[in-house]
């Protein structure tokens, strides 16, 4: 994360990275719920 | 307690204060105290922002959520990270380059005085009030727990932030911030271990008992407008709120204007996009482990013991008799749990849902019985935790939990505190009193004004000892105002709008909040920012277009 937002990454390439943390975020999180509610 | 968890507490609090008195150096002038002098470095700041929304309501409030209800509230800060990479395009560079104290302060650039004037009283009276909650939050639970008055139990998180804030300023905030925020984590994570050695059944087990009972759902697809954490509450209210809160909130804004470039204040946020959804869940898990904890290990029937007492003074038969229903409803739930362990089918699962109901069949009515004995609201859910530690953790741990508690109290209040003072100096005694004095007078002024606020919340806090669920009295009082001042700025970066759109649409917005919080039409209290918000901007723009454009002077 260091650097990122910084001069030495495009803005737009750390928006797409933070979109994309987060849906790996929700879909961890939605296979703990597959896996463990019944 | 035991005396070695009193001593990591007591010797936390000094550390705290004497660290960030000490960062009074370089703030002789304004620009130091308010900002930093615009020098601190990106992963303080976003540190800072991170600890400043993570208050003590969070360490107990939504562990104890967890423990109850499970892991969905965790769908509130969906909306989180699109709302700050949305803030990194347009609000944060925007506010950056002007160099402003407060993000008020703009307002009056871009349209008039009254805008700004009625946009940062909102936001005093907001925050004035919730600055309070945050410290009677952990305060009303050690007063039960310990058996202390309300009085020294807002003193001992109040005083020390008082008086680090009014000498250090907003650098003393954000570097102990730094150091409460590693506090924080580091007692949540250890808690997470403690309860993984110490539930009889492996892991995989543990999170199979949970999920059996709904523990683990955390998705909502429905479109309910009625039902406050649904997946589409989140990802559209939250991202509203969060908009707000990260783009106009000066207790926010305050912290990213600190950073030295745009570059810097929008990596800073990326702190919180990243890890806020995770750290949330972390912290949830730690309630849903507490309630897998307890399905081996007999809890108490009243997590407060305030009113277990209260009850049994009153009329020990009825106490006696629930006590009896209530341990074996809790046998009955353990042998149900075992069974489901040794046995996963449906039949054992059934079992054990059969067997939940009864234990929280009985807890109702216990609770039913405290709240006819003294006449509040039960709120058991804020006392889970913190009986939990100290019961159940190893000795030391239970002490670095409570100062973990007081970090998270601490810092959020102390954010609260830096940015009330700006708002009162910057948006009102220097823009209404006396606009012309040297700097040294405007610092005398705001350690006045961080002081007072200071005892203005620890009074609230004081009085605020029986507030049902603690997070949400705080976000929905939140809710009231941050639509419409988000509005406001949505409105600011439409060059058609003005002066007159924006403040009549603010009141619009607010009227629109009235409106639906009495029930016409009804919808939860995350929707309240949409609602909000949309209503300003329409209202400003429909105004602003009937307004004509102003004479250009020769």
């Amino acid at each position: 994360m260091n650097g990122e937002g910084t001069k030495s990454a495009p803005f737009r390439r750390v928006l797409v990275r933070v979109l994309v943390a987060e849906v790996v975020v929700l879909l961890l999180l939605w296979l703990l719920q597959q896996r463990y509610t019944v | 307690m035991h005396p070695l968890n009193w001593a990591i507490v007591i010797a936390y609090l000094l550390y705290v204060s004497i660290d960030g008195i000490r960062r009074a150096k370089g703030t002789s002038k304004l620009d130091g105290y308010f900002l930093g002098n615009r020098n601190l470095p990106w992963w303080v700041v976003g540190l800072s922002v991170m600890a400043t929304q993570l208050s003590a309501v969070t360490m107990i409030g939504t562990t104890g959520q967890g423990a109850v209800d499970g892991m969905r509230f965790v769908q509130f800060y969906f909306g989180l990270p699109i709302a700050l990479v949305i803030l990194g395009v347009t609000i944060v560079p925007f506010l950056h380059r002007a160099k402003v104290y407060t993000a008020y302060e703009f307002l009056e650039r871009r349209f008039d005085a009254k805008t700004r004037s009625l946009t940062s009283f909102l936001f005093l009276l907001s925050r004035g009030l919730s600055c309070g909650t945050i410290i009677a939050a952990p305060a009303v639970v050690f007063s039960a727990i310990f058996g202390w008055p309300m009085l020294w139990s807002v003193a001992l998180i109040g005083v020390p932030t008082v008086l680090y804030t009014m000498i250090g300023g907003v650098q003393a905030v954000a570097w102990t911030d730094v150091k409460q925020i590693i506090l924080v984590i580091s007692a949540v994570v250890a808690v997470v271990v403690v309860l993984l050695i110490r539930i009889p059944v492996s892991p995989d087990a543990a999170l199979h008992l949970a999920g059996a009972v709904g523990r683990l759902r955390v998705f909502d697809f429905s479109f309910n407008l009625h039902e406050t954490y649904t997946f589409w509450s989140g990802v559209i209210g939250g991202t509203f709120l969060m908009l707000s809160y990260f783009g106009t909130d000066q207790s926010q804004v305050q912290r990213y204007l600190t950073a030295k470039t745009v570059d810097e204040a929008r990596s800073s946020h990326l702190i919180s996009a990243y890890w806020k959804i995770p750290l949330q869940a972390l912290i949830l898990m730690v309630g849903v482990l507490v309630f897998v904890y307890y399905v081996f290990v007999m809890p108490p029937m009243y997590f407060n013991p305030a009113q277990g007492a209260a009850v049994q003074r009153a009329n020990p038969a009825a106490y006696t008799q629930l006590e009896r229903e209530h341990a074996a409803a809790w046998v009955g739930r353990e042998r149900a749990a075992m069974a489901l362990t040794v046995t996963p089918d449906s039949t054992s699962r059934d079992a054990f849902r059969a067997s939940e109901r009864e234990l929280a069949r009985v807890r109702t009515e216990a609770l039913a019985q405290a709240e006819k004995v003294t006449g509040a609201p039960p709120v058991d859910v804020n006392y889970i935790i913190p009986r939990f530690v100290l019961a159940e953790l190893p000795l030391g741990l239970a002490g670095v939990f409570i100062a973990a508690v007081m970090a998270a109290a601490m810092s959020a209040v102390a954010g609260e505190l830096a940015s009330l003072s700006s708002t009162t100096v910057i948006d009102f005694y220097k823009r209404w009193v006396r606009p012309e004095a040297d700097d040294a007078h405007y610092l005398r002024i705001s350690r006045a004004a961080t002081g007072a606020w200071g005892i203005f919340a620890c009074a609230v806090a004081t009085f605020a000892a029986t507030l049902g669920s603690l997070i949400e009295v705080v976000n929905r009082f939140g809710s009231f105002f941050y639509g419409s001042i988000l509005g406001v700025f949505l409105l600011a970066m439409v060059p058609r709008t003005r002066a007159n759109g924006a403040f009549f649409g603010l009141i619009a917005g607010l009227a629109s909040v009235a409106l639906v919080s009495v029930g016409a039409p009804s919808v939860s209290y995350l929707w309240y920012n949409v609602v909000a918000a949309l209503t300003v901007v329409a209202a400003g723009l429909l105004l602003s277009a009937w307004t004509p454009r102003p004479r250009a002077h020769a």
